[in-house]
């Protein structure tokens, strides 16, 4: 983590455990970042299993994952995908054509098309409130605070203080995208 | 200065993350946040969580959450989140509306504000001409401005001022404050044993319990045991899930209490001191054995004698949480009495992580013109038959009946507030029956609900986000006094509820008595809030909370419980006077023939009660529900998920599609609230799924008057 000499690495931490399904982080989004209905930024993934009355149910936020080495990034034709000095990977609305590469090279099928805009989107870590020292409107709104979000190279961040102390994992690390949310255990 | 304190501990500009949170034993902070906003309090649900409105250009951009409220826990839920749909609605009620055709038949007549006072008041007035004030009944539920409808309607003399907690907790208001004078908090921040039957804490968010639970089990390690017949998120959550036999929990209660009485495992220094009738209570629990239990509830005898050694062994940081949603079963008001005696004699009474009397903020109050006592008792005879329930909030289904019987008079106007009876009532047969019996019904209300549909007026209130507000006290172990104000211009032809008041007061003769403003009356209250410039403060914060729980200030020799025996009562002679059983007695519950199940009722973080489900954010995570039923019986009645059945009950039948899931007992079924609208102004649920106000059937708790609301058998088929 944090392999690359940087001022800044963004990244978030994510609780599962605490996660109760409740969708304020969705919704918080939706507001947030204008995202027109029937297409998410962010997610949560529910796993059943067992057999009554022994049940399991777990729940697992997900959005893009802002990898190290970002797939979506390298099949832009246009350049319209880019990453940030800090990480944070976005798109250049202007740039994109909407030709999908990027939705299908994502290995976190974190990217959608935008049926208003015809560009293609995904989320930005709001990096419009982050720049201006405020938290992700997801990170905020959590009833239960599953995320914490901050930088992964500043060694008094709790992120940071989270990593090192909580064992952690990553999804499809086998991809080699470097993805930046990691999940606690 | 409490509240600075709480600032600080909050902004300190880091995160407060586990497991450092957990050892504060304190708020959960989100860390640094968006301060540019217009400080107010949301409306979606009850919990009424302080907000900052970010305002662009005129128009609403974003609400987040204000750390600043101790209880909201610096946090906004999905629905929080989605009231901005609300005010940019395009189905919204924008104008005062009169009906034009038959009632329900959907025709309207936009009018002018003057023209429906007009129309209003003069069917008003007709009805008392006739019948009396008490030929009308003012219905409505819990807000802010509820006060200046109710006050419209004891001002016009009517003694029907009819309230929502017997739709809600009345039951468990009623058990609670019996046995301990008061309705205390549970501290679930720091219990370190929950047991929690029913309430599904997960899904039906309270602040900040919820929150607090979260922290608890997941970050304390605090052991969470639930009983539900339903495999709810907050069941995947728990330590332990026990698909307990519907109706049964107080079986289970009292074979808890049976061990740790037997086992001498309460907290004997506690119940000498603070307790009343402590000897009866362990004659009375004798026969209430596990191996008994074990045979009403389903769990294992050696799950429940674990269970209350655990419990006991844990206090005072363990508790059997009340749960507030409505009762269950007729004898619901018993079961909460039981949960309370158990918590008692345990000793987590006013104790850290265990069961809390509520403390409140001080605010003043605006004085009005006094009005005379109404004249005629109530139509719901709540004296007569429920003489312990709050006569004053009335009793909703007993009215009802009577309302339709015409006994003991004649009930024709109806005015509506903020309720939606066609669906928050069992048995919308009835309810459709109680409207079209009336001369005049009338509904103010931000939406076109099911109830407005059927009215003759329709009164549109602004959004809570266009409205100044009272400022509302919420107890609790951390307390608050919170203010909404207005964050943007109404955006139609709206008013708040004073307003609508005072439109029909003017032409009912009754002005006198609306005779201020919102500011004056807001002024007032603020005054004496324990902050200095309290409504400046108000403006700029949006809320006065205590960050600091005190324990332990009831707990003196000196110190009297609200009670008759000033003492904690486990055994009742209150109750005994008013013919009921001073001690909860457990009756096995009616169980469903073979051919029926019962149909069980819950809560989802998306909804509110049958609300907001036509909100396009929130309904894309509940576009239509459905009924749950267990494989066993599916299999036997050739049932697929998605297959269309039909559910009937004597109450009613409807269509609805199946999800066969092992998440539900094989002998319940279930189904969420809040869908099959006939209202065609709520377009995404309107004949979408069906409503379950159709199959309930009419029953209520025993003592308290509370509507039953899992006392309905259904027959289930394919369509």
């Amino acid at each position: 983590m944090g392999t690359k000499t940087k001022t800044k690495r963004y990244a978030m931490v994510i609780d599962s455990k605490k996660c109760i399904d409740c969708k304020a982080c969705v919704v918080a989004c939706k507001a947030e970042n204008k995202v027109p209905e029937g297409v998410f930024r962010n997610w949560i993934s529910v796993e059943r299993s067992g057999d009554y009355p022994k049940l399991r149910m777990t729940f697992e936020p997900e959005q893009c994952h802002h990898c190290d080495e970002p797939s979506c990034v390298r099949v832009c034709p246009t350049g319209a995908s880019w990453q940030r000095e800090d990480g944070i990977v976005l798109v250049d609305y202007d740039a994109c054509i909407g030709c999908k590469y990027c939705i299908i090279a994502c290995p976190y099928e974190a990217r959608y098309h935008n049926p208003e805009t015809h560009t293609v989107d995904k989320c930005t870590f709001c990096v419009h409130r982050v720049d201006k020292g405020d938290l992700p409107a997801c990170v905020e709104t959590c009833p239960s605070k599953v995320r914490v979000f901050g930088d992964l190279n500043d060694p008094k961040s709790p992120l940071h203080q989270l990593l090192a102390t909580r064992r952690h994992e990553v999804k499809n690390p086998q991809t080699g995208n470097g993805p930046q949310l990691y999940y606690l255990l | 200065m409490e509240r600075r304190t709480f600032i600080e501990l909050l902004g300190a500009g880091t995160l407060l993350v586990p497991p450092l949170a957990c050892k504060l034993r304190g708020p959960i902070a989100a860390g640094p946040t968006n301060l540019n906003g217009i400080p107010t309090t949301c409306e979606l649900c009850p919990n009424k969580c302080s907000l900052l409105a970010v305002v662009k250009e005129g128009r609403l951009a974003k609400l987040n959450p204000n750390p600043e409220n101790p209880k909201s826990r610096a946090m906004l839920c999905a629905r929080g989140n989605a009231a901005i749909q609300q005010v940019y609605d395009p189905d919204r009620l924008k104008q005062p509306l009169i009906r034009a055709g038959e009632r329900g038949e959907g025709k309207w007549r936009p009018v002018s504000w003057d023209e429906a006072f007009d129309f209003a008041a003069n069917k008003l007035k007709a009805v008392k001409e006739k019948h009396g004030p008490e030929g009308s009944l003012w219905s409505s539920t819990e807000g802010f401005q509820e006060v200046f409808f109710k006050n419209l309607g004891q001002a016009f003399g009517s003694p029907n001022v009819m309230r929502h907690p017997t739709l809600c907790l009345a039951s468990m208001t009623l058990a609670y404050s019996t046995t301990f004078g008061t309705v205390p908090s549970f501290d679930l921040l720091n219990a370190d044993y929950v047991i929690m039957a029913g309430a599904n804490r997960f899904e039906s968010i309270i602040t900040p319990d919820t929150m607090d639970l979260i922290g608890g089990t997941m970050e304390r390690k605090a052991k969470l045991i639930y009983l539900d017949p339903r495999f709810t998120v907050t069941a995947s959550k728990a330590d332990e899930w026990h698909p307990i036999k519907p109706g049964t929990d107080l079986a289970f209660i009292l074979a808890m209490l049976n061990v740790i009485l037997t086992e001498e495992r309460h907290d004997k220094a506690f119940v000498e001191t603070y307790t009343l009738g402590f000897e009866q209570l362990l004659e009375h629990v004798k026969p209430y054995t596990p191996a008994w239990a074990e045979k009403e509830t389903e769990i294992p005898a050696a799950d429940i004698t674990r269970i209350a050694r655990a419990f006991a062994d844990a206090a005072p940081r363990a508790v059997f949480y009340a749960g507030r949603r409505s009762s269950w079963y007729t004898n619901d008001f018993q079961m909460r009495r039981a949960q309370a005696i158990l918590n008692a004699v345990v000793g987590n009474w006013d104790r850290e992580g265990g069961m809390v009397p509520n403390r409140k903020v001080a605010k003043g109050e605006f004085t009005f013109m006094p009005w005379d006592d109404p004249k005629a008792s109530r139509v719901d005879e709540v004296e007569k038959a429920f003489p312990l329930a709050n006569a004053k909030d009335g009793v909703y289904l007993p009215l009802r009946e009577n309302v339709l019987k015409g006994t003991p008079y004649p009930v024709k106007a109806w005015m509506i507030y903020k309720q939606d009876p066609m669906h928050a009532l069992p048995d919308q047969g009835k309810t459709l029956e109680m409207i079209q019996q009336m001369d005049f019904v009338g509904v103010v209300d931000i939406a076109m609900s099911d109830t407005a549909w059927y009215a003759d007026v329709v009164f549109p209130e602004s959004h809570y986000l266009e409205r100044t507000d009272p400022i509302e006290v919420m107890p609790g172990i951390w307390p608050a006094a919170v203010y909404r104000q207005q964050a943007v211009k109404p955006l139609h032809d709206t008013k708040p509820m004073l307003d609508i008041a005072q439109g029909l007061a003017k032409r009912l003769g009754l002005s006198d008595y609306f005779d201020y403003t919102i500011e004056q009356w807001v002024e007032a209250e603020a005054k004496e809030l324990p902050v200095p410039n309290g409504m400046e403060h108000m403006r700029k914060h949006g809320v006065v909370g205590f960050e600091k729980p005190k324990y332990g200030t009831t707990r003196n020799a000196v110190h009297r419980f609200v009670t008759k025996s000033g003492k904690i009562e486990l055994f009742s002679e209150r109750l005994q006077e008013a013919g009921h059983d001073p001690l909860p007695v457990y009756t096995a519950p009616a169980q469903p023939p073979a051919n029926k199940f019962r149909l069980i009722l819950g809560r989802k973080a998306t909804i509110t009660h049958a609300a907001l489900t036509n909100l396009p954010w929130l309904h894309e995570h509940n576009r239509e529900n459905d009924l749950w039923i267990h494989p066993e019986p599916a299999a036997r009645l050739n049932i697929q998920t998605g297959d269309l059945l039909e559910v009937s009950s004597t109450a009613g039948t409807v269509k609805i599609k199946a999800r066969v899931t092992p998440e539900i007992r094989p002998d319940c079924v279930f189904m969420l609230h809040g869908f099959g609208k006939k209202s065609a102004w709520l377009r995404r649920v309107h004949n979408v799924g069906a409503a379950d106000s159709i199959l309930l059937e009419t029953a209520w708790d025993k003592v308290s008057g509370n509507a039953a609301l899992h006392e309905t058998f259904v027959k289930v088929g394919k369509a």
